[in-house]
């Protein structure tokens, strides 16, 4: 069981998350997060406090966002952990809830 | 089954990960068959806020085996301590229960945790209500002297299936009021309400059926629950939780949904039954 950083977070990139994670399992890409699948203990702490919903338990997965699980688990190995909260991307806000983010994803 | 099979012993020139320290345990105590509680070491750069958990565990093939753990102890003290059950095939604790005295344990460097008294607004009383380990947390935040400069009367409600899993009963009604330092808090403000499900015992019931019908308040000499005068903090199993939560939203209290949000009531977020 995990959590999943999904689409949402792309361009966004609030790191509001990392603060609360027990075990320090976020990982930072240039314009998006991820978790690691097998570090994460599905403590359910990172949810609530995304403030645009962009986290979601494994759990509950919709179909749509099952290419976020394989992308979690193979980013995660490659970026760098992050465990203090910083700046949000400047423009955030104007990217919160625009729908196809994924082609912006920068690796 | 040998516990020697069982334990690894960190050895002196591995490396840990950076996020954990190594703790000695001091002290065990087996209160059933199927709970125990023990202290540990404190590495003094160890900060965290009563009612906070952190990951514990053993290396186990090499690899740190970790859980979340609230922390007993309250955050003034030197050791740590910390309940658990034992769960014969459980990875960790069927493990962990054979921990003796200066054997060694894993200690994550970052307590984290939603059940803090901050994210509680004003009000007259606060209930603790747990089920099983879920009385963990509490344990530290009795021993807190905010939570008396909060709140007026302190209840702490405490549901187990069986009297052996009342941990720390008499630590509560008999040691604790005679407390140097919080004696007089605990007398004048903390109110202690165990209750036995599958046994004869002073109070029974689930912890949601008393809260539901009056009878925990009523028994306590308090009025019914209600969003004016009470805040609430819950920590159990899934089940206790989502049917707890269900009591109180129908009360009109309102969930705190993330730290640093301050609501009505407060729930453990990372409770797993290990």
């Amino acid at each position: 069981m995990t959590y999943i950083v999904t689409e949402n977070c792309i361009k966004c990139k609030y790191t509001d998350c990392v603060e609360v994670c027990p075990v320090d399992c976020f990982y930072e890409g240039p314009n998006f997060l991820v978790i690691h699948p097998d570090e994460c203990i599905d403590c359910a702490l990172c949810e609530p406090e995304c403030p645009i919903d962009a986290i979601v338990s494994d759990k509950v997965l919709r179909e749509e966002n099952e290419v976020f699980l394989k992308l979690n688990r193979e980013l995660s190995q490659v970026w760098p952990v992050i465990t203090e909260k910083k700046e949000a991307i400047s423009d955030a806000a104007e990217w919160d809830g625009v729908e196809n983010k994924l082609q912006f994803l920068e690796r | 089954m040998d516990r020697n099979t069982n334990i690894e012993i960190v050895p002196e020139n591995v490396a840990l990960p950076s996020g954990l320290y190594e703790e000695t345990v001091l002290e065990v105590t087996h209160w059933d068959i199927g709970l125990f509680s023990f202290k540990t070491t404190r590495s003094p750069s160890l900060k965290f806020h009563n009612g906070h958990f952190v990951m514990i565990g053993m290396l186990v093939a090499g690899k740190p085996l970790m859980r979340a753990y609230s922390i007993v102890s309250p955050n003034y003290e030197e050791a740590l301590e910390f309940l658990s059950i034992k769960v014969p095939d459980g990875p960790l604790t069927s493990r962990l229960q054979y921990i003796d005295p200066g054997d060694k344990i894993l200690v994550s460097k970052k307590p984290v945790g939603t059940l803090v008294v901050s994210d509680l607004s004003p009000a007259k009383h606060v209930y603790l209500l747990s089920s099983g380990t879920g009385l963990a947390p509490f344990m530290s935040i009795i021993r807190d002297f905010e939570t008396y400069e909060r709140f007026e009367k302190v209840v702490l409600v405490h549901s187990v299936r069986h009297v052996n899993e009342l941990a720390y009963r008499d630590y509560i009604t008999n040691i604790l009021p005679d407390d140097e330092y919080l004696g007089e808090l605990i007398r004048r403000q903390l109110i202690y309400y165990p209750t036995v499900t599958r046994e004869a015992f002073q109070n029974q019931g689930r912890l949601t059926e008393l809260i539901a019908s009056g009878k925990l308040c009523e028994d306590i000499g308090l009025s019914q629950l209600n969003r004016e005068s009470d805040r609430a903090m819950i920590c159990g199993s899934p089940a206790m939780l989502a049917d707890t939560c269900s009591i109180l939203n129908d009360l009109g209290f309102n969930q705190s949904m993330h730290t640093g949000d301050v609501a009505d009531y407060v729930i453990e977020r990372a409770f797993v039954e290990q």
